[in-house]
């Protein structure tokens, strides 16, 4: 028991004294918690501008134009003569899309045949092109089909009847859990979680690897660590991961408990990481760059922005031993999206099972480590 | 300068931690993200069906939900509030309900309603499976208006012109293949780069530029300190460029990335933002003459870098600091140099404007550098 108190002490004084750890870890997230949702407090993108190429010149091409410039997501900002200048402005990034409405637009719809128009969206940037594509398809679409209705009527059709000839049923989509499509929204609590993860590692392997062998029994000191993450991630956990959200206006489904429920194992898989890590690279510096460098690599490992379905098989075995990859997936599943702790408790015996892996690791590489220092007399003095 | 450059190359050689920092790991990095995007778009999203029809015309729709190529019927869910569980559980990205006398309504011209929900937290996912639900409903309705057209006396070919009056042409501007592969790979390259040259540049300064004894002595052996710092800077400014041009090899060779611009603009962008990182990382071991710390500001600057630089969320939506903030980050005019010469074929003249910008981040850091150090000297001879 005394080795207990004794590894939980050194922990304590191992994160408190050491200025490096206090920045890393306590400093860091505050100013990680100002830096990252930066960019993204506008959420929403509306009136995307993009460029008219009227050929036309018609009423008809006016008014596709007013009913494409009226739309929330794009803005007809510019008018161009033809394509090659239409071009020059989105390369210049001063539009994201061109509308082209070819000539003989209205003499076509007029003589009831088809009357193409063309859209051309940026795909080089995936968000906007989906707001473009969307913001003019819609009022097109309409458009297309008040023409269609217009001269079913004029063929003699009753009205309610023409209506369901051109819309035979009512397509109507739900977007469940962020229906603003809001970016901040989106990408915010996921990034938390891996935040509060990587400064975790970073703190608590640097305090590893300064860390003299103890001499306690190696289950003890263990638990000890254990205990003092414990303690601390109690109050900074949920600092982070429910009163931040709110400070941003994010919508919060979940109980302050089920976080904490999901929060322990994770704290305690993440922490007994960091003396794997420690142990792998030994020096601080080294640890610091590596997990630096690998903060991008586990967001998108985790199967949040870049779907599990696409990722390789083998590599999602090896996302899985990342705690991010199941914390991201649990905490956002609960606080954002409402699931019972029933619904992800997969998710939860993962954590409670990388709890297991990595602390049985911890204790062989300890027990290993005390071992050597006692053969070699030299490096217990 | 030569003799700290040769020696510096030694260095490398011989010390496995540098060699594993700038060498292994940003390997090791690319090809963990080459693995994570090289299926390129997703397809087969699992969602559930609702089919409380259950009519021949409900389950041509459900055949044709999933025959879309984003979307696969993995789910018969018997309730709304199954498929919702499903949801949230992420069994499924999406359901679509279809009302009990769908079949009957429609044909009585009562105008039913099809429902799709879909997970918009996970924005990404959400929007692929609503778009491959959206287009595979579309087309089974315009394949129901035809029928009708054509039940009337319409002729086939009549029919498909009169159904559709405005066809829409959608056609995606530069990267036809509209491949995410080529998008995000082409962010997260220079992203993770950026990250790990900073950093190892501070950390190779750590070694032998720390104290005065070691300044002093590198700099005598190049005869001055600036030289002394650039033989430290550039033998590490090769190996990123040769990493980046291999990243690159497997980009645009192995992975089929377009390159559609002017490799010379590619070439001399690379330079500049190698070198411009790279200052980061030497302002920051200069300022604070200790590696942990010295990480400790390079993480603030990089490892949020990603999100000013507009790939997800566009730099025009921020906020004007925001935007600011991100201009100061050589990553960002280097991604979106980047894009330009690959994607979109920029011409010259628009595209040399992040070349600039980045010769001006890396001229202002070796300023600031050159200064510092220079202010070192002055208080340590003083001192004495």
């Amino acid at each position: 028991m005394s080795a207990f108190i004794n590894a939980a002490r050194a922990e304590l004084r191992g994160i408190f004294a050491d200025q490096q750890v206090r920045l890393i870890m306590i400093a860091a997230l505050v100013i990680y918690a100002l830096i990252y949702p930066f960019p993204y407090r506008a959420e929403l993108l509306r009136d995307i501008p993009v460029v008219l190429v009227d050929l036309d010149r018609s009423s008809s091409s006016a008014e596709l134009a007013r009913r494409v410039t009226s739309s929330e997501a794009v803005t007809l900002a510019q008018d161009a003569p033809d394509m090659i200048t239409a071009t020059r402005l989105v390369q210049a990034r001063q539009a994201y899309g061109v509308l082209l409405i070819p000539e003989g637009f209205e003499r076509d719809l007029l003589r009831g045949r088809q009357s193409p128009v063309a859209i051309y969206a940026d795909a080089s940037y995936f968000l906007m092109y989906q707001r473009v594509m969307q913001g003019a398809a819609v009022p097109l679409r309409q458009m297309g089909a008040e023409v269609e209705m217009g001269r079913l009527i004029a063929q003699g059709t009753m009205p309610d009847v023409a209506r369901a000839q051109v819309s035979p049923a009512q397509q109507i989509e739900v977007p469940l859990f962020n229906p603003a499509a809001g970016y901040a929204t989106y990408v915010l609590p996921a990034a938390f979680v891996l935040i509060l993860q990587q400064t975790m590692l970073m703190g608590l392997a640097l305090v590893a690897t300064r860390r003299q062998t103890g001499t306690g029994h190696p289950v003890w000191n263990v638990l000890g660590r254990m205990a003092v993450w414990t303690a601390l991630y109690t109050a900074l956990l949920p600092l982070y991961l429910i009163l931040l959200p709110a400070l941003y206006d994010l919508p919060f489904l979940g109980s302050p408990a089920a976080i904490l429920v999901l929060g322990l194992p994770f704290i305690l898989a993440t922490g007994l990481l960091a003396q794997c890590v420690a142990a792998l690279f030994r020096r601080g510096e080294v640890v610091q760059v590596v997990l630096l460098a690998l903060g991008l690599p586990f967001f998108f490992l985790s199967g949040f922005a870049w779907p599990l379905e696409a990722i390789p098989d083998h590599l999602n075995w090896i996302a899985q031993l990342i705690p991010s990859t199941a914390a991201i997936d649990a905490v956002v599943r609960h606080g954002q999206m409402g699931a019972e702790l029933s619904d992800i408790q997969h998710r939860l015996w993962q954590l409670w099972g990388l709890v297991g892996v990595f602390g049985a690791l911890v204790i062989l590489l300890e027990t290993r480590q005390q071992a050597a220092s006692a053969s070699d007399p030299a490096q217990q003095s | 300068m030569l003799a700290v450059m040769l020696r510096e190359v030694r260095m490398l050689v011989t010390s496995p931690t540098l060699a594993g920092l700038v060498v292994v790991l940003p390997l090791l990095m690319l090809l963990i993200l080459g693995a994570v995007f090289r299926a390129g778009i997703p397809v087969g999203l699992p969602i559930a069906v609702v089919d409380h029809d259950r009519s021949d015309l409900s389950r041509s729709l459900v055949r044709m939900l999933d025959a879309a190529p984003e979307t696969r019927v993995a789910h018969h869910a018997l309730s709304l509030s199954e498929a919702q569980k499903l949801i949230v559980s992420g069994d499924v990205r999406g359901a679509v309900y279809l009302p009990q006398g769908l079949e009957r309504e429609i044909l009585r011209g009562e105008r039913p309603e099809i429902v799709t929900f879909y997970d918009n937290q996970h924005m990404s996912t959400g929007s692929l499976v609503a778009r491959g639900a959206r287009n595979a409903i579309d087309t089974a309705l315009a394949g129901l208006r035809l029928s009708v057209r054509q039940g009337q006396g319409e002729a086939p070919v009549q029919a498909a012109v009169s159904v559709n009056p405005i066809p829409l042409q959608a056609h995606a501007l530069f990267n036809p293949a509209f491949d995410y592969v080529h998008f995000l790979l082409a962010a997260l390259v220079p992203t993770v780069l950026q990250i790990i040259a900073a950093a190892a540049t501070a950390y190779a300064l750590s070694l032998d530029f720390g104290t005065q004894c070691d300044r002093q002595a590198l700099g005598r052996m190049a005869g001055g300190m600036v030289p002394a710092l650039l033989g430290k800077i550039l033998p590490y400014t090769f190996v990123f460029l040769l990493i980046l041009g291999l990243s690159d090899i497997a980009l645009y060779g192995w992975l089929g990335v377009p390159l559609r611009g002017s490799l010379l603009l590619m070439g001399a962008g690379a330079a500049a933002f190698i070198l411009a990182v790279q200052l980061i990382g030497a302002l920051a071991f200069v300022l604070t003459r200790d590696m942990g710390r010295a990480a400790s500001i390079i993480a603030v600057i990089t490892a949020p870098a990603f999100g000013f630089m507009g790939v997800g969320f566009p730099r025009e939506a921020m906020s004007p600091l925001a935007q600011v903030w991100g201009a100061m980050i050589p990553g960002t005019w280097y991604v979106e140099l980047r894009i330009d010469q690959s994607l979109r074929a920029t011409p010259f003249e628009i595209s040399i404007t992040s070349v600039l910008w980045l010769l001006v981040i890396a001229g202002v850091l070796m300023l600031l550098v050159l200064a510092q150090v220079l202010r070192i000297g002055r208080t340590e001879r003083a001192a004495k």
